[in-house]
Protein backbone atom coordinates (compact mmCIF):
# COMPACT_ATOMS: atom_id res chain seq x y z
CA UNK A 1 0.00 0.00 0.00
CA UNK A 2 1.14 3.46 -0.38
CA UNK A 3 1.12 6.46 2.00
CA UNK A 4 -0.66 9.33 0.65
CA UNK A 5 -0.66 12.93 1.69
CA UNK A 6 -3.19 15.79 1.19
CA UNK A 7 -0.39 18.31 1.07
CA UNK A 8 -2.79 21.41 1.58
CA UNK A 9 -4.60 19.78 4.46
CA UNK A 10 -1.89 19.13 6.38
CA UNK A 11 -0.69 21.60 9.36
CA UNK A 12 2.43 19.62 10.76
CA UNK A 13 1.05 18.82 13.97
CA UNK A 14 3.25 15.82 13.84
CA UNK A 15 1.73 13.10 15.47
CA UNK A 16 2.00 10.74 13.13
CA UNK A 17 6.04 11.01 12.88
CA UNK A 18 5.33 10.07 16.68
CA UNK A 19 3.53 7.49 15.40
CA UNK A 20 5.77 6.14 12.79
CA UNK A 21 9.21 7.90 13.32
CA UNK A 22 10.67 5.14 10.73
CA UNK A 23 8.17 5.91 7.72
CA UNK A 24 7.70 9.97 7.42
CA UNK A 25 9.50 13.17 9.60
CA UNK A 26 8.77 16.92 9.61
CA UNK A 27 11.56 18.49 8.40
CA UNK A 28 13.21 22.08 9.94
CA UNK A 29 10.61 24.14 8.45
CA UNK A 30 7.47 22.06 9.57
CA UNK A 31 7.08 20.29 6.79
CA UNK A 32 5.78 16.52 6.53
CA UNK A 33 8.42 14.16 4.20
CA UNK A 34 7.41 10.63 3.51
CA UNK A 35 10.21 8.40 3.67
CA UNK A 36 8.79 5.20 3.04
CA UNK A 37 5.72 5.64 1.00
CA UNK A 38 5.41 2.44 -0.07
CA UNK A 39 4.55 -0.14 2.87
CA UNK A 40 3.90 -3.82 3.91
CA UNK A 41 3.98 -5.86 6.67
CA UNK A 42 4.62 -4.90 9.80
CA UNK A 43 5.36 -1.51 8.30
CA UNK A 44 1.71 -1.48 6.92
CA UNK A 45 0.39 -1.48 10.83
CA UNK A 46 2.57 1.37 11.70
CA UNK A 47 1.51 3.30 8.45
CA UNK A 48 -2.41 2.51 9.36
CA UNK A 49 -1.12 3.84 12.66
CA UNK A 50 -0.22 7.30 11.61
CA UNK A 51 -2.95 7.90 9.78
CA UNK A 52 -5.48 7.03 12.34
CA UNK A 53 -4.26 9.92 14.46
CA UNK A 54 -3.45 12.58 12.15
CA UNK A 55 -6.26 15.03 13.72
CA UNK A 56 -7.11 16.90 9.92
CA UNK A 57 -7.57 13.63 7.92
CA UNK A 58 -4.31 14.44 6.03
CA UNK A 59 -3.07 10.81 5.50
CA UNK A 60 -4.39 8.16 3.54
CA UNK A 61 -3.33 4.48 2.61
CA UNK A 62 -4.03 3.63 -1.31
CA UNK A 63 -4.08 0.75 -3.72
CA UNK A 64 -1.89 -2.21 -4.10
CA UNK B 1 -36.29 2.15 7.84
CA UNK B 2 -36.02 2.14 11.82
CA UNK B 3 -36.39 4.92 13.81
CA UNK B 4 -33.43 5.16 16.51
CA UNK B 5 -34.58 5.18 20.36
CA UNK B 6 -35.91 8.07 22.26
CA UNK B 7 -35.07 9.36 25.35
CA UNK B 8 -36.48 11.91 27.58
CA UNK B 9 -33.43 13.56 28.69
CA UNK B 10 -32.74 17.45 28.04
CA UNK B 11 -29.11 18.02 26.83
CA UNK B 12 -29.28 21.33 28.28
CA UNK B 13 -30.77 20.90 31.73
CA UNK B 14 -28.40 22.66 34.58
CA UNK B 15 -27.97 19.44 35.93
CA UNK B 16 -26.53 17.55 33.24
CA UNK B 17 -24.37 20.82 31.61
CA UNK B 18 -22.40 20.89 35.19
CA UNK B 19 -21.78 16.97 35.75
CA UNK B 20 -23.00 15.11 32.30
CA UNK B 21 -20.79 11.96 32.84
CA UNK B 22 -23.92 9.74 33.95
CA UNK B 23 -25.93 10.98 31.27
CA UNK B 24 -23.50 10.12 28.76
CA UNK B 25 -23.25 6.79 29.78
CA UNK B 26 -26.47 6.67 29.75
CA UNK B 27 -27.17 7.98 26.54
CA UNK B 28 -24.32 5.54 25.11
CA UNK B 29 -25.71 2.44 26.26
CA UNK B 30 -28.95 3.11 25.13
CA UNK B 31 -27.32 3.44 21.64
CA UNK B 32 -24.93 5.18 19.20
CA UNK B 33 -27.42 7.77 18.49
CA UNK B 34 -30.25 8.55 20.44
CA UNK B 35 -33.32 11.12 19.83
CA UNK B 36 -33.62 13.55 22.23
CA UNK B 37 -37.32 14.92 21.97
CA UNK B 38 -37.23 17.92 24.01
CA UNK B 39 -34.40 19.17 22.17
CA UNK B 40 -35.37 17.54 18.87
CA UNK B 41 -31.84 16.39 18.61
CA UNK B 42 -30.20 12.91 17.17
CA UNK B 43 -27.27 12.95 19.77
CA UNK B 44 -24.42 10.66 18.72
CA UNK B 45 -22.83 8.98 21.72
CA UNK B 46 -20.22 6.38 20.64
CA UNK B 47 -16.49 6.73 19.78
CA UNK B 48 -16.54 5.45 16.34
CA UNK B 49 -19.32 6.70 15.25
CA UNK B 50 -18.69 10.10 16.40
CA UNK B 51 -15.03 10.10 14.45
CA UNK B 52 -16.62 8.78 11.49
CA UNK B 53 -19.30 11.47 11.42
CA UNK B 54 -16.66 13.91 12.02
CA UNK B 55 -14.22 12.33 8.91
CA UNK B 56 -17.73 12.69 6.41
CA UNK B 57 -18.81 15.95 5.79
CA UNK B 58 -20.56 15.36 2.69
CA UNK B 59 -22.91 13.26 5.15
CA UNK B 60 -22.42 15.84 8.03
CA UNK B 61 -23.05 19.23 6.99
CA UNK B 62 -21.61 22.01 9.11
CA UNK B 63 -23.50 25.05 7.88
CA UNK B 64 -26.00 24.79 10.67
CA UNK B 65 -23.56 23.79 13.45
CA UNK B 66 -25.24 26.26 15.85
CA UNK B 67 -28.49 25.16 18.05
CA UNK B 68 -30.13 28.10 16.64
CA UNK B 69 -30.83 29.79 13.85
CA UNK B 70 -29.83 33.13 15.08
CA UNK B 71 -26.40 31.92 15.69
CA UNK B 72 -26.60 30.13 12.40
CA UNK B 73 -27.19 32.97 10.49
CA UNK B 74 -24.27 34.61 12.15
CA UNK B 75 -21.78 32.44 11.68
CA UNK B 76 -22.25 32.43 8.10
CA UNK B 77 -19.16 33.03 5.79
CA UNK B 78 -16.98 31.43 8.48
CA UNK B 79 -14.67 28.50 8.39
CA UNK B 80 -16.40 26.62 10.81
CA UNK B 81 -19.74 26.90 9.26
CA UNK B 82 -19.01 25.94 6.04
CA UNK B 83 -18.31 22.80 4.13
CA UNK B 84 -15.42 21.70 1.37
CA UNK B 85 -14.95 22.69 -1.11
CA UNK B 86 -14.94 26.25 0.38
CA UNK B 87 -14.39 25.25 3.84
CA UNK B 88 -10.96 24.08 2.54
CA UNK B 89 -10.25 27.71 1.03
CA UNK B 90 -11.21 29.39 3.87
CA UNK B 91 -9.34 26.68 6.46
CA UNK B 92 -6.07 27.55 4.42
CA UNK B 93 -5.93 31.09 5.36
CA UNK B 94 -7.27 30.68 9.11
CA UNK B 95 -4.58 27.54 10.03
CA UNK B 96 -2.00 29.12 8.13
CA UNK B 97 -1.08 31.39 11.31
CA UNK B 98 -2.02 28.40 13.54
CA UNK B 99 -0.14 25.77 12.60
CA UNK B 100 2.81 24.18 14.77
CA UNK B 101 5.83 25.82 12.05
CA UNK B 102 3.92 29.11 12.85
CA UNK B 103 3.69 28.87 16.11
CA UNK B 104 7.32 27.49 16.85
CA UNK B 105 8.77 30.85 17.29
CA UNK B 106 6.11 31.80 20.56
CA UNK B 107 7.24 28.31 22.62
CA UNK B 108 10.04 30.36 24.09
CA UNK B 109 7.89 32.98 25.35
CA UNK B 110 5.03 31.50 26.45
CA UNK B 111 7.04 28.94 28.31
CA UNK B 112 8.79 31.77 30.42
CA UNK B 113 5.17 33.18 31.15
CA UNK B 114 4.17 30.01 32.54
CA UNK B 115 6.83 29.19 34.24
CA UNK B 116 6.67 32.60 35.95
CA UNK B 117 3.23 32.39 37.14
CA UNK B 118 3.13 28.88 38.37
CA UNK B 119 6.17 29.97 40.37
CA UNK B 120 4.88 32.87 41.94
CA UNK B 121 1.44 31.03 42.41
CA UNK B 122 3.27 27.77 44.34
CA UNK B 123 5.17 30.26 46.41
CA UNK B 124 2.00 31.74 47.64
CA UNK B 125 0.62 29.28 49.75
CA UNK B 126 -3.25 29.18 48.46
CA UNK B 127 -4.63 30.70 45.10
CA UNK B 128 -7.90 30.62 43.29
CA UNK B 129 -7.07 28.89 39.78
CA UNK B 130 -9.63 30.18 37.54
CA UNK B 131 -9.11 33.58 37.90
CA UNK B 132 -5.28 33.60 38.48
CA UNK B 133 -4.30 30.76 36.07
CA UNK B 134 -6.90 29.58 33.66
CA UNK B 135 -8.72 32.75 32.36
CA UNK B 136 -5.24 34.61 32.94
CA UNK B 137 -2.89 32.48 30.83
CA UNK B 138 -4.69 32.39 27.75
CA UNK B 139 -6.03 35.69 27.82
CA UNK B 140 -2.52 37.42 27.77
CA UNK B 141 -0.97 35.14 25.14
CA UNK B 142 -4.14 35.08 22.71
CA UNK B 143 -4.04 39.33 23.54
CA UNK B 144 -0.47 39.24 22.68
CA UNK B 145 -0.80 36.95 19.66
CA UNK B 146 -3.77 38.60 18.10
CA UNK B 147 -2.13 41.89 19.16
CA UNK B 148 -4.97 43.20 21.59
CA UNK B 149 -4.54 45.86 24.18
CA UNK B 150 -6.95 47.98 26.00
CA UNK B 151 -10.46 47.52 26.24
CA UNK B 152 -10.52 44.79 23.77
CA UNK B 153 -8.22 42.52 26.36
CA UNK B 154 -10.63 43.55 29.05
CA UNK B 155 -13.25 42.27 26.70
CA UNK B 156 -11.58 38.78 26.09
CA UNK B 157 -13.09 37.36 28.57
CA UNK B 158 -16.76 37.89 28.14
CA UNK B 159 -16.80 38.09 24.14
CA UNK B 160 -15.37 34.44 24.40
CA UNK B 161 -17.44 33.02 26.84
CA UNK B 162 -20.82 35.02 24.88
CA UNK B 163 -19.68 33.36 21.11
CA UNK B 164 -19.58 29.95 23.00
CA UNK B 165 -22.80 29.73 24.97
CA UNK B 166 -24.81 31.69 21.70
CA UNK B 167 -24.12 28.22 19.86
CA UNK B 168 -26.80 26.49 22.43
CA UNK B 169 -30.39 26.45 22.00
CA UNK B 170 -32.83 29.37 22.40
CA UNK B 171 -32.46 29.43 26.02
CA UNK B 172 -32.17 32.41 28.73
CA UNK B 173 -28.44 32.04 28.77
CA UNK B 174 -27.99 32.01 24.99
CA UNK B 175 -30.39 35.12 25.12
CA UNK B 176 -28.56 37.06 27.86
CA UNK B 177 -25.34 36.13 25.94
CA UNK B 178 -26.17 37.50 22.42
CA UNK B 179 -26.00 40.72 23.43
CA UNK B 180 -22.30 40.54 24.73
CA UNK B 181 -21.49 38.20 21.44
CA UNK B 182 -22.60 40.68 19.20
CA UNK B 183 -20.08 43.72 20.64
CA UNK B 184 -17.47 41.05 19.23
CA UNK B 185 -18.97 40.67 15.82
CA UNK B 186 -19.09 44.73 15.62
CA UNK B 187 -15.68 44.92 17.04
CA UNK B 188 -14.98 41.96 14.52
CA UNK B 189 -16.45 44.22 11.55
CA UNK B 190 -14.37 47.33 12.32
CA UNK B 191 -11.17 46.56 13.53
CA UNK B 192 -8.18 47.77 11.53
CA UNK B 193 -4.55 46.99 11.40
CA UNK B 194 -3.69 50.13 13.76
CA UNK B 195 -5.49 48.74 16.42
CA UNK B 196 -3.04 45.74 16.51
CA UNK B 197 -0.17 45.94 17.89
CA UNK B 198 2.99 45.75 15.38
CA UNK B 199 4.33 42.31 15.12
CA UNK B 200 1.14 40.37 16.00
CA UNK B 201 0.04 37.76 13.86
CA UNK B 202 -3.31 39.83 14.37
CA UNK B 203 -1.74 42.68 12.46
CA UNK B 204 -0.31 39.31 9.70
CA UNK B 205 -3.36 38.91 8.86
CA UNK B 206 -4.54 41.92 7.99
CA UNK B 207 -1.16 43.47 5.88
CA UNK B 208 -2.33 39.58 4.21
CA UNK B 209 -5.15 41.03 3.59
CA UNK B 210 -3.90 44.36 2.54
CA UNK B 211 -1.77 42.49 -0.22
CA UNK B 212 -4.60 40.76 -1.62
CA UNK B 213 -2.98 37.49 -0.09
CA UNK B 214 -6.64 36.69 1.13
CA UNK B 215 -10.56 38.20 0.56
CA UNK B 216 -11.18 41.45 1.11
CA UNK B 217 -12.87 41.59 4.84
CA UNK B 218 -11.62 37.63 5.48
CA UNK B 219 -9.47 39.20 8.67
CA UNK B 220 -11.75 40.39 10.98
CA UNK B 221 -13.96 36.50 10.42
CA UNK B 222 -10.10 35.57 10.98
CA UNK B 223 -10.01 37.40 14.55
CA UNK B 224 -13.48 36.76 15.22
CA UNK B 225 -12.95 32.87 14.94
CA UNK B 226 -9.48 32.99 16.91
CA UNK B 227 -11.43 34.59 19.74
CA UNK B 228 -14.66 32.72 19.74
CA UNK B 229 -13.63 29.42 19.49
CA UNK B 230 -9.62 29.78 20.89
CA UNK B 231 -10.75 31.51 24.25
CA UNK B 232 -13.03 29.76 26.57
CA UNK B 233 -11.83 26.22 25.77
CA UNK B 234 -8.48 26.84 26.46
CA UNK B 235 -9.50 28.36 29.50
CA UNK B 236 -11.51 25.15 30.86
CA UNK B 237 -8.74 22.78 30.15
CA UNK B 238 -6.30 24.66 32.09
CA UNK B 239 -8.80 24.80 35.12
CA UNK B 240 -9.63 20.83 34.47
CA UNK B 241 -5.22 20.06 34.40
CA UNK B 242 -5.56 22.21 38.17
CA UNK B 243 -8.57 20.62 39.45
CA UNK B 244 -8.03 16.99 38.35
CA UNK B 245 -4.44 17.22 39.22
CA UNK B 246 -5.33 18.43 42.88
CA UNK B 247 -8.00 15.35 42.73
CA UNK B 248 -5.28 12.71 41.91
CA UNK B 249 -1.72 14.16 43.74
CA UNK B 250 -0.38 10.30 42.32
CA UNK B 251 -0.76 11.56 38.61
CA UNK B 252 1.08 14.65 39.54
CA UNK B 253 3.75 12.90 41.25
CA UNK B 254 3.80 10.89 37.69
CA UNK B 255 4.71 13.93 35.35
CA UNK B 256 7.15 15.15 38.19
CA UNK B 257 9.04 12.00 37.90
CA UNK B 258 8.87 11.70 34.20
CA UNK B 259 8.50 14.86 31.99
CA UNK B 260 8.12 13.14 29.16
CA UNK B 261 4.47 12.72 30.30
CA UNK B 262 3.57 16.17 29.43
CA UNK B 263 1.65 15.80 26.37
CA UNK B 264 0.23 12.45 27.34
CA UNK B 265 -1.52 13.95 30.32
CA UNK B 266 -3.00 16.80 28.39
CA UNK B 267 -4.15 14.78 25.94
CA UNK B 268 -5.38 12.70 29.04
CA UNK B 269 -6.98 15.73 30.85
CA UNK B 270 -8.73 16.42 27.61
CA UNK B 271 -10.01 12.87 27.14
CA UNK B 272 -11.62 13.05 30.58
CA UNK B 273 -13.06 16.34 30.78
CA UNK B 274 -13.83 17.43 27.33
CA UNK B 275 -13.75 21.12 27.60
CA UNK B 276 -16.94 21.15 24.55
CA UNK B 277 -19.91 19.58 25.45
CA UNK B 278 -21.81 19.03 22.36
CA UNK B 279 -21.54 20.26 18.79
CA UNK B 280 -23.52 20.58 15.86
CA UNK B 281 -24.22 19.12 12.78
CA UNK B 282 -26.74 18.28 10.26
CA UNK B 283 -27.50 15.07 8.00
CA UNK B 284 -27.96 15.94 4.09
CA UNK B 285 -29.77 12.70 3.40
CA UNK B 286 -31.29 10.06 4.90
CA UNK B 287 -28.16 8.09 7.11
CA UNK B 288 -27.84 4.80 8.38
CA UNK B 289 -26.32 5.22 11.89
CA UNK B 290 -25.79 2.53 14.12
CA UNK B 291 -28.78 0.05 12.31
CA UNK B 292 -31.07 2.80 12.62
CA UNK B 293 -32.00 5.70 10.05
CA UNK B 294 -31.86 9.55 10.97
CA UNK B 295 -33.44 11.68 8.19
CA UNK B 296 -32.19 14.01 6.06
CA UNK B 297 -31.94 17.55 7.33
CA UNK B 298 -31.76 15.76 11.31
CA UNK B 299 -29.92 18.00 13.58
CA UNK B 300 -27.40 15.91 15.43
CA UNK B 301 -25.61 16.62 18.44
CA UNK B 302 -22.05 15.52 18.81
CA UNK B 303 -21.08 14.52 22.07
CA UNK B 304 -16.78 14.93 22.23
CA UNK B 305 -17.36 13.91 25.84
CA UNK B 306 -19.59 10.63 25.59
CA UNK B 307 -17.15 9.37 23.07
CA UNK B 308 -14.34 9.89 24.74
CA UNK B 309 -15.80 7.49 27.80
CA UNK B 310 -16.72 5.06 24.91
CA UNK B 311 -15.56 1.70 27.11
CA UNK B 312 -15.47 0.03 23.46
CA UNK B 313 -12.87 2.19 22.03
CA UNK B 314 -10.68 2.82 26.08
CA UNK B 315 -9.78 0.39 28.68
CA UNK B 316 -10.97 1.73 32.25
CA UNK B 317 -12.56 5.08 30.15
CA UNK B 318 -13.34 6.57 33.87
CA UNK B 319 -9.67 6.26 35.03
CA UNK B 320 -8.04 9.62 34.87
CA UNK B 321 -4.39 8.14 34.14
CA UNK B 322 -1.82 10.29 32.74
CA UNK B 323 0.34 7.05 31.02
CA UNK B 324 -2.64 6.07 28.58
CA UNK B 325 -1.49 8.23 25.81
CA UNK B 326 -4.84 8.72 24.26
CA UNK B 327 -3.62 10.97 21.17
CA UNK B 328 -6.50 10.21 19.42
CA UNK B 329 -9.47 12.05 21.62
CA UNK B 330 -12.18 13.57 20.51
CA UNK B 331 -12.27 16.72 22.08
CA UNK B 332 -10.54 18.67 19.34
CA UNK B 333 -12.74 16.97 16.70
CA UNK B 334 -11.60 15.07 14.29
CA UNK B 335 -11.07 15.82 10.34
CA UNK B 336 -11.44 18.51 8.37
CA UNK B 337 -12.64 20.73 10.96
CA UNK B 338 -10.54 19.15 12.91
CA UNK B 339 -9.18 22.41 15.78
CA UNK B 340 -7.30 24.70 14.08
CA UNK B 341 -5.72 25.95 17.23
CA UNK B 342 -4.83 22.65 18.78
CA UNK B 343 -0.69 23.50 18.02
CA UNK B 344 -1.96 27.08 20.33
CA UNK B 345 -4.00 25.05 22.71
CA UNK B 346 -1.42 22.32 23.26
CA UNK B 347 1.62 25.07 23.43
CA UNK B 348 0.06 26.95 26.36
CA UNK B 349 -1.37 23.48 28.22
CA UNK B 350 2.16 22.03 27.92
CA UNK B 351 3.87 25.21 29.26
CA UNK B 352 1.30 24.95 32.02
CA UNK B 353 1.74 21.12 33.20
CA UNK B 354 5.27 21.32 32.73
CA UNK B 355 5.70 24.27 35.29
CA UNK B 356 3.24 22.77 37.40
CA UNK B 357 5.51 19.68 37.12
CA UNK B 358 8.30 21.38 38.40
CA UNK B 359 6.88 24.29 40.78
CA UNK B 360 4.21 21.87 42.62
CA UNK B 361 5.17 19.16 45.10
CA UNK B 362 1.56 19.16 45.90
CA UNK B 363 -1.29 21.14 46.05
CA UNK B 364 -4.57 20.19 47.91
CA UNK B 365 -8.14 21.48 46.16
CA UNK B 366 -11.58 22.67 47.48
CA UNK B 367 -14.57 24.96 46.07
CA UNK B 368 -14.95 23.15 42.61
CA UNK B 369 -17.39 25.67 41.21
CA UNK B 370 -19.00 24.87 37.32
CA UNK B 371 -22.17 27.23 36.45
CA UNK B 372 -24.30 25.41 33.70
CA UNK B 373 -23.07 26.59 29.98
CA UNK B 374 -24.79 25.77 26.95
CA UNK B 375 -21.57 24.52 24.85
CA UNK B 376 -18.33 25.12 27.47
CA UNK B 377 -17.70 23.26 30.49
CA UNK B 378 -15.65 24.83 32.42
CA UNK B 379 -15.17 26.13 36.17
CA UNK B 380 -16.25 29.10 37.75
CA UNK B 381 -14.41 28.72 40.57
CA UNK B 382 -11.67 26.45 42.06
CA UNK B 383 -9.83 26.99 45.26
CA UNK B 384 -6.44 25.48 45.91
CA UNK B 385 -6.55 25.61 49.38
CA UNK B 386 -2.70 24.58 49.89
CA UNK B 387 -0.11 24.54 47.33
CA UNK B 388 3.50 23.06 48.29
CA UNK B 389 6.42 24.42 45.90
CA UNK B 390 9.38 22.18 44.99
C1 LIG C 1 -8.29 23.12 24.65
C2 LIG C 1 -8.65 24.03 23.82
C3 LIG C 1 -9.49 23.82 22.61
C4 LIG C 1 -10.48 22.88 22.36
C5 LIG C 1 -10.97 21.79 23.28
C6 LIG C 1 -10.97 23.13 21.01
C7 LIG C 1 -11.95 22.37 20.39
C8 LIG C 1 -12.31 22.49 19.06
C9 LIG C 1 -13.21 21.60 18.36
C10 LIG C 1 -13.94 20.43 18.98
C11 LIG C 1 -13.30 22.03 17.08
C12 LIG C 1 -14.05 21.33 15.94
C13 LIG C 1 -15.27 22.02 15.50
C14 LIG C 1 -16.00 21.24 14.43
O1 LIG C 1 -15.76 20.05 14.22
O2 LIG C 1 -16.88 21.84 13.80
C15 LIG C 1 -12.47 23.20 16.97
C16 LIG C 1 -12.32 23.96 15.82
C17 LIG C 1 -11.63 25.15 15.77
N1 LIG C 1 -10.81 25.67 16.76
FE1 LIG C 1 -10.44 24.86 18.58
N2 LIG C 1 -10.31 24.19 20.49
C18 LIG C 1 -9.39 24.65 21.41
C19 LIG C 1 -8.50 25.71 21.28
C20 LIG C 1 -8.45 26.54 20.17
C21 LIG C 1 -7.57 27.69 20.04
C22 LIG C 1 -6.54 28.13 21.06
C23 LIG C 1 -7.87 28.27 18.83
C24 LIG C 1 -7.31 29.49 18.14
C25 LIG C 1 -6.67 30.45 18.58
C26 LIG C 1 -8.91 27.46 18.21
C27 LIG C 1 -9.44 27.71 16.97
C28 LIG C 1 -10.31 26.87 16.30
C29 LIG C 1 -10.83 27.15 14.99
C30 LIG C 1 -10.53 28.37 14.17
C31 LIG C 1 -11.66 26.06 14.64
C32 LIG C 1 -12.47 25.91 13.36
C33 LIG C 1 -11.74 25.04 12.38
C34 LIG C 1 -12.54 24.74 11.13
O3 LIG C 1 -13.74 24.98 11.06
O4 LIG C 1 -11.92 24.26 10.18
N3 LIG C 1 -9.23 26.42 19.04
N4 LIG C 1 -11.86 23.45 18.19
S1 LIG D 1 -0.39 14.34 11.72
FE1 LIG D 1 -1.46 15.01 9.88
S2 LIG D 1 -1.34 17.23 9.92
FE2 LIG D 1 0.17 16.43 11.33
S3 LIG D 1 2.07 16.33 10.20
FE3 LIG D 1 1.10 14.35 10.08
S4 LIG D 1 -0.13 14.47 8.22
FE4 LIG D 1 0.41 16.54 8.72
Amino acid sequence: MRIELDRPRCEGHGLCEEAAPKLMHLDDDGELVIDTPEVDGADLDTAKAAVRVCPVAALRLAGQ
Amino acid sequence: MTAPTESAIDIWDDGVLVDPYPTYAALREQAGVVYLPKNDLYVLTRYDIIRDALGDPATFSSTALGFNPMVNEALQGTSLASDPPLHTQLRATLSENLTPRALRGLKVTIDEKADKLVAELAASGSFEAVDSLARAFPLEIVADLIGFSGHVKDNMLRWGQAAMQVIGPMNQRTQESFPIAGELYGWCSTVTADDLAPGSIGRGIFDAETRGDIPEGTAGHIIHQYLGAGVDTTIASIGNIVALFGRHPEQLELVRENPDLVPAAFAEVLRYWAPIHIWGRTATRDVEIDGVTVPAGAQLGILFGAGNRDPRHYENPDVFDVTRNPVDHLSFGYGPHGCAGQGLAKLEAHAIIDALARRVRSMAIADEVREPSNITRSHEQLQVVKVVAA
